[in-house]
């Protein structure tokens, strides 16, 4: 065996060098032409020079564009809130949700003893924390404004505002009536308007999917939810990131608009 | 003789009841993404069937044939029993339950992530622990095809390897060291943050190992079917095969080949240079090679036949050919799908034609013709040869096994021209729904009918198919003739030892591995600025 | 054409190589045409893939640095090209509808804030993946004006069917009108 596995891979054995030779030849073709060739015929500044030309094309990370054009400030606060999968999870929940409970007390005029409004706020129950978390940081920076939530915040801790909306995601949602269950959706809440780039509403406010960031809608007051989907319509409220809410409502008839808000709305 | 009759059965049929069950959700995703059905009201139902379509035909269905013929294989051409048949029962039973893991997470909605993963959208761990105890089955039959061979080769020392078994270990070998791109992503990228040990995850580095399994994973799924064009459907018509070495030499620059040129499928990728992208597209144009050098070799081999039959002239010979005989009809309608396919896949091996396609569904329809048509109805053919020999009955029913394979040709093409067609147009693959009502999407909407149709073609010819086998389990019970393979017009009597064994092959296929690949993964692995934070999908995590 | 009783083994065996090896150097021809063609469209039209790698944190694309809200859109270069800035996320891109003047080199860089996208624009042969992690940047020129779509082509969640996006191509003249009054524009409502 040992004599025979030394004859193929042999000098002498044509198929060895052969194969093996044709096959080095056409990396070095390749790479040739790849690395050195095609690069160096680019019309771009980063590709000249032989090192700068084989590192382009080995896909050697370095930023290119972004130092040229400086970018065009915003000019009005926008969110700068960091979302990740794991930003409010990890030890100290328990502590958290104490915190929070303490701190709920000058909530609970608006938002309910329990985080279930009377009045046409926001249901906070059961709330998703990144969602409650991410408003409150926004009307902090006033990314998002309100004259009754600014001053409520202010003066608040970072922690506090975690507390707080670990607080209230660990209530007990009040039960839906129908987004995630029974009733089923119907046109525009759940087929959208693919050319209108309107996505199913399910798609990220559950029901479908769940979005990091994206609160749950149902049941939710419809004086809140008609007031805040128009605010993204027409712009005045563009605290979601990147206009992702506001990409979809700009394109919303007023009739679709009153149609979704029926939907989440609270039917009692 | 083939002594384990029950194993290969098994595989082959769990292979084609799943196939069947794929094939009715391939047809609903086509009806209800058609204007003949409004747009459904859960688009998840929809990406839920595209992802159990994916995985069920792109890795349970072809492992299993694979497995199923490879086993059928060894006794066949090395008249030995198969050594480590336990084995072979524990790889169909990780594959059972793999499959099981796999589909319930998805049926439930939890992992509509599709079948190429997606990373960073992560799904419920027990989907990608299935697909993973389905590769680890699959390397067993691996490990046994070696073992087997090398059992032969013991104890006939010098002997020439029969030409289907080198095949088929070829294919085995290929699998094996192919299939480790998407085992490292899963296992070292995807599973750690389904389960909840990491939240990050480079999904550039996902996509680059994807591409490591993604490509050459159809070189696996065509091995069986260049296998039945080599040794079964010369033997089939009459003929002899033109060429031994040919043959050989093929298979070995597919296991050469196949590999090292994934990166095709990232040309339009950022994370990785335009170099690699080069380098990835001269070996694909490579790869071209050895199909090539089978379709002559083929049509000489059946132009022998047709010869032997008294056949005349530079193409009166097409005459004399048994048209009537099952294998001959699937070879031409494979040979005539790989033809239009193959100029297909020149485009998108091209560099810069590609932009035009990429992600289109053209790019659907090139692999439905490639996969579907051309290597699935030699998997039809491989089981209408091989089912007398396993259930000791006739098969009765030609005339109906014809209608199958003409229905079977003529969907493929109804459903996959008009998908290269709208690709050219610019629709995009895999969406619940369209709105053939806007402007410019008219032209999609008759398109996509055509395509509906002829899936529902596929179904039929399916359901016939399975219907063909099943009926052969109650045929007449017959003796049938010893099983062979093919004769060449010369057969070898000795060969050179790297046509004898694949050590020199699958010693240049890692060596190009780490040439082509090497650096674009090391790179990453070390980049670590493009960690991005997991997306779960089905539910917050 | 095939003997295929030859009257001498050897004979026979030597022609069939023969024909073998003359088919196996026109399938070479043929493999080394298609890459002189690759080539050559490379080196003359100067197509190439994306072929930079830079990288960009998803997570704090809207905080700072080029794709802030603010930044997104046409910009005109001070050597008179236009650069558009774009993200793709879960389930649009921003801006929605992308404005730019036909007969003008034009650079697109774009990332994604959540999970892979893609984007292609119909009509043209402008066609890239956008992933979290990296900037995409391809460069292009239209040559006329007129309206395309611009819809996702890779999965990327339950909302992806709704994710298409406009494309304007204006005249320059136009084009020049609508940027004398800001530094980046787009044709969003």
């Amino acid at each position: 065996m040992n004599d025979k596995r030394s004859r193929l891979v042999s000098l002498r054995n044509p198929w060895f060098t052969t194969s093996v030779g044709a096959t080095l030849a056409l990396f070095l073709f390749s790479a040739f032409v790849g690395f050195i060739w095609l690069p160096s015929a680019q019309d771009d500044a980063l590709f000249k020079g032989l090192l700068n030309a084989i590192c382009g094309a080995a896909g050697i990370p370095r930023t290119w564009l972004s130092e040229t054009n400086p970018p065009v400030a915003p000019k009005v606060p926008l969110s700068t809130v960091i979302l990740t999968p794991e930003m409010l999870s990890g030890p100290g929940m328990r502590e958290s949700v104490g915190r929070g409970a303490t701190l709920a007390l000058r909530c609970t005029m608006c938002h309910g003893a329990r985080g279930v409004s009377a009045a046409n706020t926001p249901n906070l129950a059961g709330q998703y924390s990144p969602s409650i978390y991410k408003e409150l940081r926004d009307f902090q920076t006033g990314a998002r404004t309100s004259a009754i939530m600014a001053p409520m915040v202010v003066g608040l801790s970072d922690q506090d505002l975690r507390d707080l909306s670990i607080y209230y995601a660990s209530l007990p949602r009040e039960p839906s009536p129908g987004a995630d269950d029974a009733s089923p959706a119907l046109g525009i809440v759940a087929t959208g308007s693919p050319m209108r780039n309107i996505a199913p509403c399910g798609s990220c406010h559950g029901s479908l999917a769940n979005k990091l960031g994206a609160p749950w809608l149902s049941p939710q007051p419809r004086a809140y939810l008609k007031s805040q989907l128009e605010a993204f319509a027409n712009g005045t409220r563009h605290n979601d990131v990147s206009g992702q809410m506001r990409n979809v409502a700009r394109h919303m008839t007023q009739d679709e608009i009153n149609a979704s808000v029926d939907y989440y709305a609270e039917k009692r | 003789m083939i002594s384990n009759k029950r194993l290969v059965l098994a595989h082959f049929w769990l292979a084609f009841a799943i196939f069947g069950l794929a094939v009715l959700l391939g047809e609903w995703q086509m009806f209800i993404r058609s204007p003949l059905h409004g747009w459904i009201h859960n688009p998840d139902l929809y990406y839920r069937s595209v992802t159990a379509h994916g995985t069920v035909m792109g890795y349970v269905f072809p492992t299993l044939i694979a497995m199923g013929f490879g086993y059928a294989i060894a006794e066949l051409s090395l008249n030995q029993p198969l050594i480590g048949r336990r084995w072979a029962w524990a790889g169909y039973a990780l594959i059972i339950v793999g499959s099981i893991s796999a589909v319930i997470p998805v049926a439930m909605g939890l992992d509509s992530v599709l079948y190429t993963f997606y990373p960073p959208m992560i799904g419920n761990a027990f989907y990608y622990i299935g697909v993973v105890l389905v590769v680890v089955g699959s390397w067993i039959w691996v490990a046994l095809m070696g073992i087997n061979l090398h059992a032969w080769k013991r104890a006939h020392p010098g002997a020439p390897v029969p030409l289907a078994m080198f095949a088929n270990v070829a294919g085995a070998y290929l699998w094996g060291w192919t299939a480790i791109g998407a085992a490292l992503e899963l296992l070292f990228q995807i599973l750690p943050v389904a389960l909840g040990l990491s939240h990050t995850i480079n999904a550039g580095l996902s996509r680059v190992l994807f591409s490591w399994t993604l490509h050459a994973i159809v070189y696996f799924w065509l091995m069986p079917a260049y296998i039945a064009f080599y040794t079964i459907v010369p033997r089939a018509i009459g003929g002899r095969l033109y060429s031994d070495t040919m043959a050989r030499i093929s298979f070995v620059l597919f296991l050469v080949f196949a590999m090292p040129i994934g990166i095709h499928h990232l040309f339009a990728d950022p994370q990785i240079g335009s170099g690699f992208k080069f380098v990835h597209s001269v070996f694909t144009a490579m790869v071209s090679v050895p199909t090539l050098l089978t379709v002559f070799t083929i049509c000489a081999s059946v132009e022998i036949a047709a010869r032997l039959r008294g056949g005349k002239g530079a193409f009166g010979w097409l005459k004399a050919l048994p048209w009537d005989n099952p294998q001959m009809l699937a070879l031409t309608f494979s040979f005539v799908m790989l033809g239009f396919g193959g100029a297909g896949g020149l485009i998108n091996m091209s560099y810069q034609l590609d932009s035009t396609i990429h992600n289109t569904q053209w790019v659907t329809g090139h692999f439905h013709l490639i996969f579907g048509g051309a290597i699935v109805i030699m998997y039809f053919a491989i089981a209408y040869d091989l089912w007398p020999h396993l259930t000791g009955r006739a098969m009765q029913d030609l005339r109906l096994i014809r209608t199958q394979l003409w229905l079977w040709f003529i969907g493929m093409i109804v459903t996959t021209f008009p998908w290269h067609y709208v690709g050219i147009l610019g629709m995009p693959r895999r969406m619940a729904y369209y709105d053939y009502t806007a402007p410019g999407m008219s032209a999609e909407g008759v398109a996509v009918v055509m395509s509906a149709v002829g899936g529902a073609l596929l179904v039929l010819s399916a359901l016939l198919f399975l219907t063909i086998l099943y009926r052969n389990h109650s045929a007449n019970r017959v003796e049938p003739a010893p099983f062979t393979f093919s004769q060449a017009i010369h057969e070898p009597t000795s060969l050179p030892l790297a046509l004898n064994g694949l050590g020199l092959w699958v010693g240049l296929m890692i060596a190009l591995t780490i040439t082509n690949y090497g650096y674009p993964i090391l790179q990453l692995i070390g980049l670590h600025d493009a960690d991005v934070p997991a997306v779960y999908s089905g539910g917050q995590q | 054409m095939v003997q295929a009783s030859p009257a001498d083994p050897h004979d026979s065996a030597a022609l069939t190589a023969r024909i073998e090896k003359r088919w196996a150097l026109m399938v070479v021809s043929i493999v080394a045409l298609l890459v002189a063609m690759v080539i050559f469209t490379g080196l003359h039209w100067a197509m190439m893939p994306p072929s930079r790698v830079e990288t960009a944190d998803p997570t704090t694309l809207h905080v700072s640095g080029e794709f802030v809200e603010s930044n997104l859109g046409s910009s005109v270069e001070a050597d008179g090209s236009v650069t558009v800035r774009m993200i793709g996320q879960q389930y649009s891109f921003t801006p929605q509808c992308i404005v730019v003047p036909a007969q003008t080199p034009i650079t697109f860089r774009a990332t994604s804030a959540d999970v892979v996208h893609g984007m292609l624009i119909t009509g043209t042969n402008i066609n890239s993946m956008i992933e979290p992690g990296y900037i995409s940047t391809f460069k292009t020129e239209f040559d006329k004006p007129g309206n395309h779509l611009m819809p996702c082509h890779e999965f990327c969640g339950v909302g992806h069917e709704a994710m298409w996006a406009n494309v304007k191509v204006v005249d320059k003249g136009t084009f020049s009108k609508m940027a004398a009054d800001t530094r980046r524009l787009t044709c969003d409502l």
